[in-house]
């Protein structure tokens, strides 16, 4: 599904990735650890396309595609999603109105007319009680007055609507409660099928304990630096990362 | 040096008052008659604003009154019955509909009639009433005022009956319609009684490609307890200069809503004078102003606290674009002796591109000890991080950037009380912002 190689990438011109090597096939969950400043949150934003990002040398090709040539808008409509570590406030914009809009932008995409009104909040209802939002957020200003895990939730409730191929969660379980954790990584698994895959970012072996994912890789100084399968991130959450900085430096 | 201009053109109007005098007052009545020379007087001391007069430091007056425009003092009748020619209504909301073709009130060939408690005829026919109000509530020795005052022929005066709930709002369209330059000066006088209600949609628009300068001078004198709204909504073009100015009245317990929306100006001055005279008046006024082009909208309001316990809020949102350029100057005077006053002020502005300009000037000037008075006014750009979240979401970045100008002004929008109206409202600065609104195309609350 996804084939990153080499990739160095920048942001306001420091140099975070400096040579990511990352596949990823269909149907696997990938969880990325590291140190804080490691690049983590660097990749996810390369991988959507955030302009403040600047990718200088490698490559991406996600399902036969190059991605780096795609605008964010199009790598979403393509499949791909990133749950945001901190979810804008975007006030004056509906909750319904947003949701809309995208869906009606990948429908564009793929040259399908508009949802019609019914078929749309029936999926938005149902979608909602995946991830235990309550109706009344849909006619709020996106993410406007949500606490931080309302916010989450309504990250995977967007997950959950547009049906990505791939998903990013950026650390979806920081500030998170064990319940709402636990309804975040439920609504994620039920989301889960043999065709899509996803990276998760997180420090916690909660996640790990939910997700059961199938690699686990370590991010250090913008390189992955050890790979493995859940095991390694059990390791990490017990022993840390600096036998891991060790091993590198001794190389 | 700098008024040279200016002071020619003062003399240039005055002396066409001097030399067509008794043409100008035979085509009028002799209310209006009556003010003329005190105002010309008045213009002749003071001149015309330059950008050292306070009240128009964003809007440059002698560029307004630069060009040779004629003016009709014959009365000639429009060839055009706007009533066939312009659709002008909000699908659901039926109102009482009028025109004003140039500084022509056409009342005549109105399909409607006035519901019962509401008088609407042009000042030429007012009698007494007009004799009563005319001219009272100009309070600042204005000379704009001034000068509409001098040359000011007919206008349109409505009043509403005590008590009369006024069912159907009433819709007074502007249009700007010549083959050729064009100063056109309004008159209206609205006088609504205590305890009445009643709706007024503004409108000003024009129609072909002449250059234009309006001069409209507006008087309100609100009664105890009467609940006004005022929607006003300006769709002008880049030939269109535009200096409307309100006097508001209020008698203690009334209520007024003033709400504008502008979709296109040329340039325009908008000044605005409240004031609140009986104790617990609450007057509201707000605007969401979309500019592009170079495009120049200036609002300059005072709201005056003169009685105790009035209430007083501006609520004043601009998305600029391009070369734009948007002025907010607001003014809450608090006589002394108006304890208990309460009052706020919010001016934010949104310039899309480096280009656009806003000027943003909130003021207080208070002589009383025991007010509450708040203000506050910001300038930004477009959220970057809130763009990129929603293209992350598929939304393309056209798109999305016209949402979030949308989301900006909606809170302007969402204070309209008229459900159909504030729904075709942002359903019209919808199109704005897609750029689906044409201009000179005559009303736009047809389409």
């Amino acid at each position: 599904m996804l084939e990153i190689k080499n990739l160095h990438a920048r942001v306001e011109g420091k140099e975070i990735l400096k040579g990511v090597n990352l596949c990823i096939g269909d149907g696997e969950v990938h969880v990325l650890m590291g140190p804080n400043g490691s690049g983590k949150s660097t990749l996810s934003h390369v991988l959507v396309g955030n302009p403040k990002y600047e990718v200088t040398e490698g490559s991406i090709t996600f399902n036969g595609k190059n991605l780096l040539e795609l605008s964010p808008e199009d790598r979403a409509h393509e499949g791909i999603f990133m749950s945001f570590q901190a979810p804008t406030e975007i006030p004056g914009v509906s909750m319904t109105n947003f949701m809309r809009a995208a869906i009606n932008a990948k429908r564009a995409y793929f040259g399908q007319d508009q949802i019609p009104a019914a078929e749309f909040l029936k999926m938005l209802k149902e979608k909602r009680k995946l991830v235990g939002l309550d109706a009344h957020f849909m006619s709020r200003g996106v993410n406007e007055g949500f606490s931080g895990g309302e916010r989450k939730r309504n990250e995977i409730f967007q997950m959950a609507v547009l049906e990505p191929l791939f998903s990013i969660l950026d650390e979806t379980d920081s500030g998170l409660d064990v319940d709402a954790l636990r309804i975040v990584a439920d609504g994620f698994n039920m989301l889960r099928t043999e065709k899509t895959s996803a990276m998760v970012i997180t420090h916690y072996q909660k996640m790990l304990d939910y997700l059961k994912p199938d690699f686990v890789h370590v991010l250090v100084d913008g390189r992955i630096v050890k790979e493995g399968t859940a095991a390694l991130g059990y390791e990490i959450e017990e022993r840390g990362f600096d036998w891991i900085k060790e091993e590198v430096n001794n190389a | 040096m700098l008024n040279v201009e200016t002071m020619s053109s003062s003399q240039q109007y005055i002396q066409l008052y001097e030399e067509q005098r008794a043409l100008l007052e035979q085509n009028s009545c002799p209310t209006m008659n009556a003010q003329r020379s005190k105002a010309a007087q008045l213009l002749a001391q003071k001149k015309l604003p330059t950008r050292r007069n306070e009240r128009y430091r964003y809007f440059n007056v002698q560029e307004a009154f630069a060009p040779d425009y004629g003016v009709n003092l014959l009365r000639t009748l429009p060839a055009i019955d706007p009533y066939a020619t312009y659709r002008c209504n909000v699908p659901n909301l039926s109102t009482q509909l009028y025109f004003v073709v140039n500084d022509t009130p056409m009342l005549h060939c109105a399909p409607n009639q006035p519901t019962e408690g509401v008088t609407i005829c042009a000042m030429r026919e007012a009698g007494a009433l007009l004799q009563e109000y005319y001219n009272k509530a100009v309070n600042d020795a204005d000379t704009v005022a001034a000068l509409n005052t001098m040359l000011a022929q007919d206008g349109i005066v409505v009043h509403v009956a005590a008590h009369t709930k006024v069912k159907h709002p009433i819709q007074l369209v502007n249009v700007c319609d010549a083959a050729m330059a064009m100063m056109s000066n309004r008159r209206l006088l609205i006088v609504v009684e205590e305890g009445a209600e009643v709706q007024f949609l503004l409108c000003d628009h024009v129609a072909g490609k002449s250059a234009y300068l309006t001069t409209q001078v507006t008087e309100a004198f609100i009664g105890r307890q009467a609940k006004v709204d005022f929607y006003t909504i300006e769709e002008n073009a880049d030939n269109v200069n535009k200096l409307a100015l309100y006097y508001v009245q209020q008698q203690a317990e009334s209520r007024v809503a003033m709400n504008g929306v502008t979709l296109h100006a040329g340039h325009s001055h908008n000044h605005v004078n409240v004031q609140l005279l009986g104790q617990h008046a609450d007057h509201f006024t707000a605007a969401a102003v979309i500019a592009g082009d170079r495009e120049l909208v200036d609002y300059n309001i005072v709201v005056e606290h003169v009685a105790e316990n009035c209430n007083s809020e501006m609520l004043y949102k601009y998305v600029l674009d391009d070369e734009s350029e948007g002025a907010f100057a607001g003014k809450v005077l608090v006589r002394e002796g108006a304890q208990h006053t309460t009052s706020q002020q919010t001016n934010a502005n949104l310039c899309v591109t480096p280009t656009a300009r806003a000027y943003a000037q909130p003021m207080l000037e208070i002589y009383a000890d025991d007010v509450k008075c708040n203000h506050g006014s910001t300038v930004g750009k477009l959220d970057e991080t809130a763009l990129f979240y929603m293209r992350q979401r598929g939304i393309p970045e056209t798109e999305a950037r016209l949402l979030l100008q949308h989301a900006f002004v909606n809170e302007v929008l969402q204070r309209v009380e008229l459900e159909h109206l504030r729904d075709r409202l942002a359903h019209l600065v919808e199109l704005r912002f897609r750029g689906e609104l044409s201009k000179c195309a005559g009303c736009k609350m047809c389409q």
